[in-house]
C-alpha cells in the first residue's frame, strides 16, 4: 500500500476502442503508469479510476494480471464520471489507485472444465480469468464462453472472442433475433439451459446484469451444478474501496475488501443487500 | 381544557367507522417525558394517544410523507388520512393544499386548541434546572412530574416563543376541534424575538450569523423535519437527486452542484438563504426546524424575517385559507415595488 | 502514573502543558515536529446552549455534561482535504497533498463512552489497512478523561453494552471528581508524559483518596441506567431479523436526517467529493466529508438501484451495524451508550427500544 492511500498514481490512456455506442455506450482504456509506478493485481479485482475535478468511479479490472504493461477496463457510460471518461482522449492522464477486493481462485480451478456465462458489460469483470485460462490453456479442462447481449450491437470484445474460438467453446446470443445472426437467439440463461454444460469437474463463472445472474444460477442448479461450483460478482456504491466509508456493506462485509467475488455457496448466506 | 379522552374517542371512531384509514398522532416516547409521533391503524390503538405539552411536532410532515409513499406504490388512497394538529400545523396543512400537494378531501383534520398556551421549549425548561419526567397541561400552567415532586410553572416562562407570539392558536381548517378557542390571546407581540434581534447594528448581525453558519453540521434535521421542504430534488444538496434507469448520464454529468457537500460557512449560508427564499410566504412558524437542529442555531430568526416581510409589504398571512393566493405566485396591482410594472 | 490534583489547580496543569514543549508522541512521522509543538488544550464550553470542546480560553472547568458533539472530530473532522488538483487540458494534472499539521490536541473532560467511542473509530481506521489521515491526526490527540460519577442523561446505558461510567479504555488519562479535587490516573504512556508535565501541580494520592476513589467508582458503576436488555444475545437476534417488518414500523416516524450518527461518537461512513474552485482550469480539492447512512442516496447506484431504499432498511443498517456486523467483525458491539442518537432524535427513534424489541420479536 502507498504511503496515502487515498492519493492516486497518474496514469495515461494509451488506447481506446468504441465497443458500443448509443445511450449506454461502452468504451474500453488501456492505461499506463505515468512515473514508472503501477501496481500488480489479480483476476477479479478493481481499481477506482479518477478524474480530477469529477471525482473518482470503481471500475473491475478486465486485462489478465499476465499483462503487466497496461491495465484494461472497460466502462459504461451511465454516471457522472462515467460520462466525463468517454470524453478522454489518447495521451489524457488519468489517476488511478488499487487494487481493491478480493480475486477469482483461479489457481484452485486447475485441472477443470470452466464456464464462463457473461451479459453485457458483465463480461469484463470476467475478461481476465478467460483470458488467463486461455493463456494457461494446459492447466484447464474445456472453456466454454456464454455472452450475449440485447442486440449484435450491443456485443463488447467481440474480435477478442472470435480470436478465443479454439481454445475455448464461444456461445454468443442476442435477446432479440435481428438478420443474419446466426447463433443463439433468446436470453443468456436460456442459451446455458440449452447447451447444458456439464457440471462434472467444473466451475462456472457469471456476471451480468442482477437478473441475469439469478436465472443463471437457477439454470445452473438445474444442471446440477452445487451452490460451491458457482461463482458470481457483486457490486455496490463505492466511494473509498478500503473498507472504511461504510456504504457497500452486504451484511458484516464490506464488498470493496470482502467481494466482489463470492462463491453463491457464500453469497446466499449474506443479505440480500446489493 | 381538552379531556385526552375527547381526543382518543374521536380517533377510535374514525377508525372503527373507517372513515379514515389511519391517524397520525402523538403517543409517548421511550425518551424520558417526551411524545412522538405515531400513526395508528387500529381502533385499539386509540389509547396510546396523548396531548401534552411535549407535543411540539408539526405532524402535517406525515402527510408529505404518506403523499409520496403512495405515489412510490402507485396507489391511490381508499380513504383520507387523519391528522392531529394544532393552530400552526393545521396553517402547514392549508399551506400543502395550496400547493395541491394533496386535496382537502385526503385529509381529516382533528384539530387541538393550544387554548391559552402552547407548547414546551424544552431548552427553556433544562435552563431552570428541572428534569421532569412528565408534563400536563393545566389552564396558563404547565404541571411536570419530578423527582422532588409535582412542579407547576407558568406556561408562559418555559413556553416556545413562537407560541408566545401565535396569532392564531386555534386550528380554524379542521373537521373536528377540541378545546376553546383563544384566537387573540397572545402573550407576546409578533416578531418580538426578531425586533430583539434587529436591534443590533448590520456589522453585529452580518457577525452573528457568520458565527451561526459556522456552527451548521449540514445534518440536514432543519429539511428533513419541515413539511414544506418537500421537493423530490433539492437545490442545495445531492442527497435527494432523485435517479432512476431511465435517468441519463447527461443528467447526472450536468447536474449544477450548487452547494458542496463540506460543511463549510459559505456553503451552509447559502443553503440555509436558499432555504429560508423557498419558505418565504409558506412558513407558518411550527419552527420544528430550530427546535430539531442539534447545535441550537436560531433558525426562527430567518424564517420570521421573511414571514413580517411579506406581512408588512404584501399583508400576507402564510396558511390563511386553502382557496387564497400564494404568496410568490399571486401579483395585486396594489403590490409595492415597481420592477415588475 | 496517580497523582492528586486540586480543582484550583487544573488551570494550573493546563498551561503547563501548553507551555512546555513535549517530547512524547506515539511514533508518528510528526515526532520531530514534536519537540517544538505544545499541547493545545481543549474542553468543554457551553456556548449557544450547547457543550461543545474548544479550546484557547487556559481555563478548564470541568463541570458539563457530556458535549452534544462527541470529540471524534479531532481525528475525524466532519471535513478533510486529501489533497488539491489542477488539471489543464492536454496537459499531466498537478496534486499537492494535503497532509494534517501536527498540532497537538490534549482533550480535556472526555467521558467514558466517548473514551470507548475512540477505541471503536482506531479499530475501523486501522484495519485493512491504516487510514493516512486519521492516524496522523490520531496520534496527535491525547483523551484527558473524566468518570461520570452520575450518569450524564436520562438515555445513558454503557453498563449495558460493556462499558462503565468509570471505564479508561481510549483514555490517555483518567481524572475522577472527589469533591474538592481530582484523581489523576495515567492509562498510556502518553497520558504519563502530560501528567509528568504537570509535574508540581500534582500530590500523591493518600490511602484516604483511594478509598474515596474506590468508593466513588463504585457508587457510579450501581447507578440505574437504561439498558439493552440483552447484550451477548443482540447478534444473533438482529441476524434473525434482517427480514421482519418491524424495521419499517420502528422507522415510521424517522425523517431520515444525520443527527443521530452526525452527533455519534463511532459513526465514521464517509463520502469523496471533488470540489471544484475553478473551472478553467480545473482546480479543486478532492475532500473527505462525514456521510450518513440515513440519507437515501447514501448506497443509491448510478442506475438508480438502491439497495437500501426504505427508512426501515436503513435504521437496520444503523443498529446492525453497531450492534451485528460491527461484533462479527471486532468482537465488541459498536454503540458506546452515549445517548446522544436518543436524546437527540426529534422524533423519538431509539436505539434501546429498537434493539430490545426487535430482540424480543426475534423470539
Amino acid at each position: 500500500m502507498p504511503d496515502n492511500i487515498y492519493l492516486p498514481e497518474l496514469a495515461r490512456i494509451a488506447h481506446i476502442k468504441e465497443e458500443i455506442s448509443g445511450e449506454r455506450a461502452i468504451k474500453t482504456y488501456r492505461v499506463e503508469p505515468v512515473n514508472g509506478g503501477g501496481f500488480e493485481h489479480n483476476c477479479g479485482q478493481c481499481a477506482m479510476l479518477s478524474i480530477f475535478g469529477r471525482g473518482e468511479m470503481m471500475i473491475s479490472i478486465a486485462s489478465s494480471p499476465l499483462i503487466t504493461e497496461y491495465k484494461q477496463f472497460s466502462v459504461m457510460r451511465v454516471g457522472r464520471v462515467s460520462a466525463a471518461f468517454h470524453e478522454l482522449d489518447v495521451g489524457d492522464v488519468i489517476g488511478i489507485r488499487g487494487p481493491y477486493g478480493n480475486s477469482f481462485p483461479v489457481d484452485d480451478w486447475r485441472g477443470k472444465n470452466l464456464v464462463f456465462i457473461g451479459g453485457g458489460v458483465g463480461l469484463a469483470p470476467i475478461w481476465p480469468v478467460i483470458t488467463t485460462a486461455v493463456a494457461q490453456r494446459a492447466d484447464f479442462k474445456n472453456i466454454s464462453v456464454f455472452y450475449g447481449a440485447r442486440s449484435p450491437r450491443d456485443l463488447m470484445y467481440k474480435a477478442e472472442l472470435e480470436r478465443l474460438r479454439g481454445d475455448a467453446d464461444i456461445q454468443l446470443s442476442v435477446d432479440k433475433a435481428e438478420e443474419g445472426w446466426k447463433e443463439f437467439c433468446g436470453f443468456v440463461p436460456a442459451n446455458v439451459l440449452d447447451k447444458k454444460p456439464s457440471p462434472n469437474n467444473t466451475i462456472a463463472i457469471t456476471c451480468g446484469p442482477p437478473i441475469m445472474i439469478k436465472f443463471v444460477i437457477q439454470n445452473l442448479q438445474q444442471l446440477g451444478f452445487a451452490d460451491e461450483q458457482i461463482y458470481t460478482t457483486i457490486e455496490n456504491k463505492m466511494k473509498c474501496g478500503l473498507g472504511k466509508c461504510g456504504r457497500c456493506n452486504v451484511g458484516k462485509d464490506y464488498v470493496c475488501t470482502k467481494g466482489p467475488v463470492y462463491s453463491w455457496a457464500q453469497l446466499k448466506q449474506l443479505p440480500e443487500e446489493y | 381544557m381538552i379531556n385526552i379522552q375527547d381526543m382518543r374517542d374521536t380517533a377510535r371512531g374514525l377508525l372503527t367507522k373507517k372513515e379514515v384509514r389511519a391517524v397520525i398522532g402523538y403517543r409517548r416516547s421511550t425518551n424520558g417525558m417526551l411524545a412522538e409521533p405515531v400513526v395508528i391503524t387500529d381502533p385499539a390503538q386509540a389509547d396510546e394517544l396523548i396531548w401534552d405539552p411535549t407535543c411540539f411536532h408539526n405532524l402535517s410532515l406525515y402527510l408529505v410523507e404518506d403523499r409520496k409513499f403512495l405515489t412510490h406504490v402507485r396507489k391511490t388512497a381508499d380513504a383520507p388520512i387523519a391528522i392531529v394538529a394544532k393552530g400552526c400545523d393545521a396553517r402547514s396543512i392549508v399551506v400543502l393544499m395550496q400547493e395541491h400537494y394533496f386535496e382537502r378531501k385526503d385529509v381529516y383534520i382533528i384539530g387541538m386548541s393550544c387554548e391559552g398556551s402552547g407548547v414546551l421549549d424544552e431548552r427553556k425548561l433544562a435552563a431552570k434546572g428541572i428534569r421532569a419526567t412528565d408534563a400536563a397541561f393545566d389552564g396558563d400552567d404547565f404541571v411536570f412530574a419530578t423527582a422532588q415532586g409535582e412542579q407547576r410553572i407558568a406556561a408562559r416562562e418555559v413556553m416556545a416563543d413562537r407560541c408566545l407570539e401565535c396569532r392564531e392558536p386555534f386550528p380554524k381548517e379542521h373537521n373536528a376541534v377540541l378545546g376553546e378557542n383563544k384566537t387573540g390571546r397572545e402573550l407576546n407581540a409578533p416578531f418580538t424575538a426578531l425586533h430583539r434581534f434587529e436591534e443590533l447594528d448590520a456589522g453585529a448581525r452580518w457577525k452573528f450569523w457568520e458565527h451561526q453558519f459556522e456552527r451548521c453540521i449540514r445534518c440536514f434535521a432543519c429539511r428533513s423535519v419541515c413539511p414544506m421542504c418537500y421537493c423530490e430534488e433539492c437545490v442545495v444538496d445531492s442527497i435527494s437527486f432523485p435517479v432512476t434507469g431511465q435517468t441519463s448520464a447527461e443528467e447526472k454529468a450536468n447536474r449544477v452542484r450548487w452547494i458542496e457537500r463540506s460543511a463549510t460557512r459559505p456553503e451552509n449560508m447559502t443553503y440555509h438563504m436558499t432555504r429560508v427564499l423557498h419558505l418565504a410566504g409558506r412558513c407558518i412558524d411550527c419552527n420544528e426546524c430550530e427546535r430539531v437542529c442539534p447545535v441550537n442555531i436560531p433558525l426562527r430568526l430567518l424564517n420570521n424575517k421573511m414571514e413580517r416581510e411579506a406581512r408588512e409589504e404584501f399583508g400576507y398571512e402564510p396558511g390563511a385559507s386553502i382557496g387564497g393566493p400564494s404568496l410568490t405566485a399571486s401579483f395585486l396591482d396594489t403590490d409595492p415595488g415597481k420592477f415588475i410594472r | 502514573m496517580e497523582k492528586i490534583l486540586g480543582k484550583t489547580k487544573i488551570d494550573d496543569w493546563v498551561a503547563a502543558l501548553s507551555d512546555h514543549p513535549q517530547e512524547v508522541g506515539r511514533g508518528c512521522k510528526a515526532a520531530e515536529a514534536a519537540t517544538t509543538t505544545h499541547w493545545q488544550v481543549s474542553a468543554p464550553v457551553l456556548e449557544d446552549g450547547i457543550w461543545s470542546y474548544q479550546s484557547g480560553s487556559g481555563s478548564v472547568q470541568l463541570e458539563h455534561s457530556n458535549t452534544t458533539q462527541p470529540p471524534k472530530g479531532f481525528s475525524f473532522p466532519q471535513r478533510e482535504v486529501f489533497f488539491s488538483f489542477e488539471q489543464i487540458k492536454g496537459e499531466p494534472p498537478k496534486l499537492t497533498q494535503k497532509l494534517p499539521q501536527a498540532t497537538r490536541h490534549a482533550v480535556f473532560g472526555v467521558r467514558p463512552c466517548d473514551g470507548c467511542g475512540a477505541v471503536r473509530m482506531d479499530k475501523v481506521f486501522s484495519d485493512h489497512v491504516a487510514d493516512t489521515y486519521y492516524t496522523a491526526r490520531r496520534s496527535n490527540v491525547a483523551y484527558v478523561g473524566l468518570a461520570c460519577n452520575q450518569p450524564q442523561g436520562i438515555n445513558c446505558f454503557c453498563l449495558s453494552v460493556g462499558g462503565s461510567p468509570v471505564s479508561s479504555d481510549g483514555m490517555d488519562v483518567l481524572m475522577t471528581d472527589l469533591g474538592d479535587r481530582y484523581f489523576v490516573a495515567a492509562v498510556t504512556d502518553t497520558g504519563k508524559a502530560l501528567m509528568a508535565a504537570g509535574n508540581s501541580v500534582f500530590s500523591e494520592p493518600t490511602a484516604a483518596d483511594r478509598k474515596q476513589l474506590q468508593q466513588t467508582h463504585a457508587e457510579a458503576i450501581a447507578q440505574p441506567q437504561r439498558a439493552i436488555n440483552n447484550l451477548d444475545a443482540a447478534p444473533a437476534k438482529l441476524k434473525a431479523s434482517f427480514d421482519s417488518p418491524l424495521w419499517e414500523e420502528l422507522a415510521r416516524a424517522c425523517i431520515g436526517c444525520g443527527v443521530c450518527t452526525f452527533l455519534c461518537p463511532t459513526c465514521h461512513c464517509f463520502d469523496i467529493n471533488d470540489e471544484n474552485t475553478s473551472a478553467t482550469p480545473i482546480k479543486g480539492n478532492r475532500v473527505r466529508t462525514w456521510d450518513n447512512c440515513q440519507f437515501p442516496d447514501f448506497t443509491m447506484h448510478t442506475s438508480g438501484h438502491n439497495p437500501r431504499e426504505s427508512l426501515g432498511s436503513r435504521l437496520r443498517q444503523r443498529v446492525s451495524h453497531k450492534f451485528q456486523y460491527f461484533h462479527e467483525n471486532f468482537g465488541m458491539p459498536q454503540c458506546t451508550g452515549c445517548g446522544r442518537c436518543i436524546t437527540e432524535c426529534s422524533v423519538g427513534i431509539d436505539i434501546v427500544n429498537v434493539v430490545n424489541k426487535v430482540a424480543e420479536h426475534a423470539g
